[in-house]
């Protein structure tokens, strides 16, 4: 069966899930080839290294051929906040030769239409804004494919329906469904692209928690009005996301259970894990190449440079995520209390328990290199029990 | 005796008019009474020994009974003053007499003396000084004072205790910078910025006087430095820690005598902000400057008088906010600069002309083409200068943007100036925020220059070579580990 996203919301429903997907109804969880490859540069050795990987799991045109694709890269925090003195796409956002090389990548198998969407943080204005303001050039992501358009999905989606309700199959662990950008009902498939990263709330932040970022701050994010959505965002998402001081406007949905821990190490989990079970990506593309360690932005003493030289892309962001985790030295099964779960829930296992994926490494399949050999340990590196002098790259 | 026009000037609260003033106030007690007593003592003046202060601000008369004796018991501190070759500008307020006030100025040897609303003529130099509200702009006084300004800093009791300034996110920032650019930009004589420091006892550290002096001299002003009465007390005292803290805030006011020149450089802002900035127009125009600086969107000052005879070469957007249109000489000239490629923001009554060409971005005006340029013209009368300065940045854009600070711990006030020649161009950094993550920081500019020096308060200057940004055009600048928070300038060689 070949169904878009778009039909999907439009009206296909809880009972266009169970023909979708019944293995989820099941509960028992579906998997996919995730490939790993060695790749120490951007620019021209990402795009083949990319093409190559792509290829390895079925070629991209099955995916992507006439179809509206929506890549949700990560540019979280502040938009002039560098590690040292690199460039954030070199830290810890993703690399704008990345999504310039995937643009045209996606293009090439044949996209009709690429949107590039970020919820840009604390930000009234567009998306191409924000990137200026950082020194990003959209005009190379512009240029990359015909047809490319930029979105802030922090802001009402322009026409007459700014966002749009994305139920959480199973019942979700947090909320019951989330109020999106009317930008992801357009699109018929959807690309979570991150670099690798521990997250000081989460453990890991990968393909799924780079979800995190589609929640509008106008209506997830603090100081939002009681009754309605903001009409630009006023804050972070500490309020509604972390602390569960308070409940989204009266126009969303409300938590399912008020009594439930207000702790970000249990909410943040169940919050990104609801996510990507409503509005799971089809593909995920997962940047080792140059990050940080220590934490998902620099903090001084804490976060270092570091360079594992590997690439991870997957189409079942559990799965993707699972691997993902191993490359980074960690175990994808470990729960709460284990590295890098020490004071959090582990969102690959929530996200399991809602059928969207296997965490299993036993059973998901691995192409091209093998883990072993892009194994970079990412707990040997940054940390407060290890703070390094500033501007120290380690390389794999 | 350095002429007023370019000296350093000290506040000076002493003797029996002091006094008289201050047992009218709150919280006078027997210390602040010594305090005032010893400071009218010529000993009292070794506390500017191997500092720039060249010149004292006493007050000299405010029509009170302890002006004959004030005037009377000073004479041997100015009569030390001298033996420094120190300036001695007398302060007069309330109801006291001019003519007589100058005589005895003339008479004990004052430099000079600075009256509100001086009327007739005087062979000793007067300072004209005035609240913010009745400046005398036209003054041809040999420097003019201004009081009623903030004492420069991040602002936490305005903003409910966490600094945050709810929508904006950005920390509530007091800061004289914007007034002084505004006033500068029509004043021929130099301007003295004064305001005292926090009273009621509060800790005032020598990060938040060099904070105070660093606002104002980046914006081209000079503070009337005050300090506050526990520290002069302390130094009255021959303290040793508080007088290590007054040499290293003095040593910032040298910093900036040694740099004189900076005072006189022009901005390289590209939005022009036209208004003639008085009654509701000044609350506008004057708070849209400020917020401007807050989100370091660099800014010209026009005022609307001397608008018609100023070139708008080097904008990129000009906004008009002032109630009443301007007149059709202005109307027309601003009406070419939109044709030829500028932006103008402007209130309602400007008028509808262009194809719209809304922005993708929420805003309180309505977008329009006109000729090569934009049309931006409120729906509504213009009420909320946060707005129109956020929305004049987006409009214009950050494509257009000079600067860019990576890891800044600057609360935004950035300055970028240029020398009447065109040859060396000044970017000021300024952070109000006490203590700083220390995080290394980048410098992004644009333009490329041939050579660059990191000048920092107490330290030699540091050349600096330019780095190809990775993702965007223009060139960074890599700022070493140890560079301090508060206050940086890079010198620009074209």
């Amino acid at each position: 069966m070949n169904i878009s996203r778009r039909e999907f919301v439009a009206g296909w429903g809880a009972a266009g899930l169970a023909m979708l997907h019944p293995a989820r109804m099941r509960a028992s969880v579906p998997t996919a080839p995730v490939a790993v490859a060695r790749c120490r540069s951007y620019g021209a050795e990402f795009l083949a290294a990319t093409e190559k990987m792509f290829d390895q799991l079925g070629g991209m045109g099955r995916l992507v051929k006439g179809k509206t694709v929506t890549i949700k890269i990560n540019l979280t925090g502040g938009e002039t906040t560098r590690q040292d003195y690199l460039p954030q796409g070199r830290a810890c956002w993703s690399h704008p030769r990345t999504v310039g090389a995937v643009i045209h990548l996606l293009d090439k198998a044949g996209a009709r239409r690429i949107r590039v969407v970020e919820g840009a943080w604390v930000w009234p204005a567009s998306l191409e804004e924000f990137m200026l303001k950082a020194g990003w050039d959209p005009d190379l992501l512009m240029g990359a494919a015909p047809r490319v358009e930029l979105i802030n999905t922090n802001l009402p989606y322009k026409g007459n329906k700014p966002y749009t309700r994305f139920p959480v199959p199973n019942g979700g662990h947090l909320f019951p469904a989330y109020d999106l950008s009317t930008a992801y009902t357009e699109s018929d498939v959807l690309v979570s692209m991150n670099k690798l990263k521990e997250h000081g709330t989460a453990g890991v932040t990968l393909s799924i928690k780079n979800l995190f970022g589609i929640s509008p701050t106008t209506i997830y994010g603090n100081k939002v009005p009681v009754d309605e959505s903001a009409p630009i965002p006023y804050g972070g998402r500490q309020e509604i996301g972390h602390n569960g001081s308070r409940q989204p406007p009266k126009s969303s949905p409300p938590e399912k259970d008020p009594s439930s821990p207000r702790e970000a190490g249990y909410r943040i989990p169940r919050f990104i894990a609801d996510l990507v079970a409503a509005i799971p990506p089809d593909l995920e593309i997962l940047d080792g190449i140059e990050t940080i360690a220590g934490a998902e932005l620099p903090r001084s003493g804490v976060t270092e440079a570091v360079s594992p030289g590997a690439l991870v892309i997957g189409t079942n962001a559990v799965s993707t995520d699972a691997v993902a985790m191993a490359v980074m030295g960690f175990d994808p099964m470990a729960d709460r209390g284990k590295a890098p779960f020490e004071t959090c829930d582990n969102t690959l296992r929530l996200a399991e328990e809602l059928g969207v994926g296997t965490r299993d490494l036993g059973n998901i399949e691995v192409v091209g290199t093998p883990v072993k050999d892009v194994v970079f340990n990412f707990r040997e590196h940054g940390g407060p029990r290890q703070s390094r002098p500033p501007g120290r790259r380690r390389t794999a | 005796m350095a002429p007023l026009q370019n000296v350093v000037p000290l506040r000076w609260p002493s003797g029996p008019l002091e006094i008289a003033r201050r047992e009218k106030t709150g919280g006078f007690n027997a210390r602040i009474r010594q305090t005032l007593e010893r400071w009218h003592e010529p000993a009292a003046l070794a506390i500017l020994n191997g500092t720039p202060i060249d010149c004292i601000v006493m007050s000299w008369a405010a029509g009170l009974p302890a002006d004959a004796e004030q005037q009377r018991t000073a004479a041997p501190l100015l009569q030390a003053a001298r033996q420094r070759n120190l300036a001695v500008v007398g302060w007069v307020d309330g109801p006291a007499g001019h003519q007589p006030a100058l005589a005895a100025a003339k008479a004990a040897g004052l430099a000079a003396v600075a009256f509100r609303e001086f009327q007739g003529s005087s062979d000793l130099p007067v300072i004209a000084w005035s609240e913010r509200a009745d400046v005398p702009w036209d003054s041809a006084a040999a420097a003019v004072a201004i009081t009623g300004n903030v004492w420069p800093g991040v602002n936490i009791a305005s903003a409910g205790g966490d600094a945050s300034s709810g929508p904006t996110s950005l920390p509530w920032l007091d800061s004289n910078g914007w007034y002084i650019q505004m006033a500068r930009a029509r004043l021929r004589a130099p301007l003295w910025v004064v305001f005292d420091a926090p009273g009621k006892g509060a800790v005032v550290p020598a990060r938040s006087y060099a904070n105070a002096i660093c606002d104002s001299e980046a914006a081209g002003g000079r503070w009337v430095i005050s300090l506050d009465d526990d520290l002069r007390a302390e130094l009255a005292a021959g303290t040793a820690a508080p007088l290590e803290s007054w040499k290293q805030t003095a040593a910032v006011a040298g910093f900036f005598q040694e740099h004189a020149e900076w005072r006189s450089y022009h901005s390289l802002g590209l939005v022009g902000v036209i208004s003639d900035f008085t009654g509701g127009d000044f609350e506008l125009s004057g708070e849209i400057l400020n917020l401007m600086a807050r989100r370091d969107l660099l800014f010209r000052v026009i005022w609307k008088s001397q608008a018609a005879g100023q070139p708008f070469t080097g904008l990129k957007a000009l906004v008009y906010a002032d109630a009443a249109p301007p007149g059709p000489a202005l109307r027309r000239k601003i009406a070419d600069f939109v044709e030829q490629g500028g932006l103008l923001v402007v209130g309602p009554g400007w008028g509808g002309q262009g194809k719209p060409a809304p922005p993708d971005f929420e805003t309180q005006f309505d977008v329009r083409t006109l000729g090569k340029g934009r049309l931006a013209v409120a729906r509504q009368k213009m009420t909320d200068p946060y707005q129109a300065a956020v929305d004049t940045q987006f409009l214009l854009s950050h494509r257009n943007d000079l600067v860019k600070i990576y890891n800044s711990g600057s609360s935004g006030c950035t300055r970028f100036t240029a020398s009447a020649d065109g040859k060396k161009a000044l970017l000021q950094c300024l952070s109000y925020a006490d203590g700083g993550r220390g995080e290394l920081r980048t410098i992004w500019v644009r333009q490329k220059y041939r050579n660059t020096r990191l000048w920092t308060i107490g330290a030699q200057p540091v050349p600096l070579d330019p780095e190809a940004s990775e993702e965007y055009a223009g060139v960074e600048y890599h700022l070493p580990a140890n560079t301090p928070q508060s206050y940086l300038a890079l010198e620009f060689e074209a």
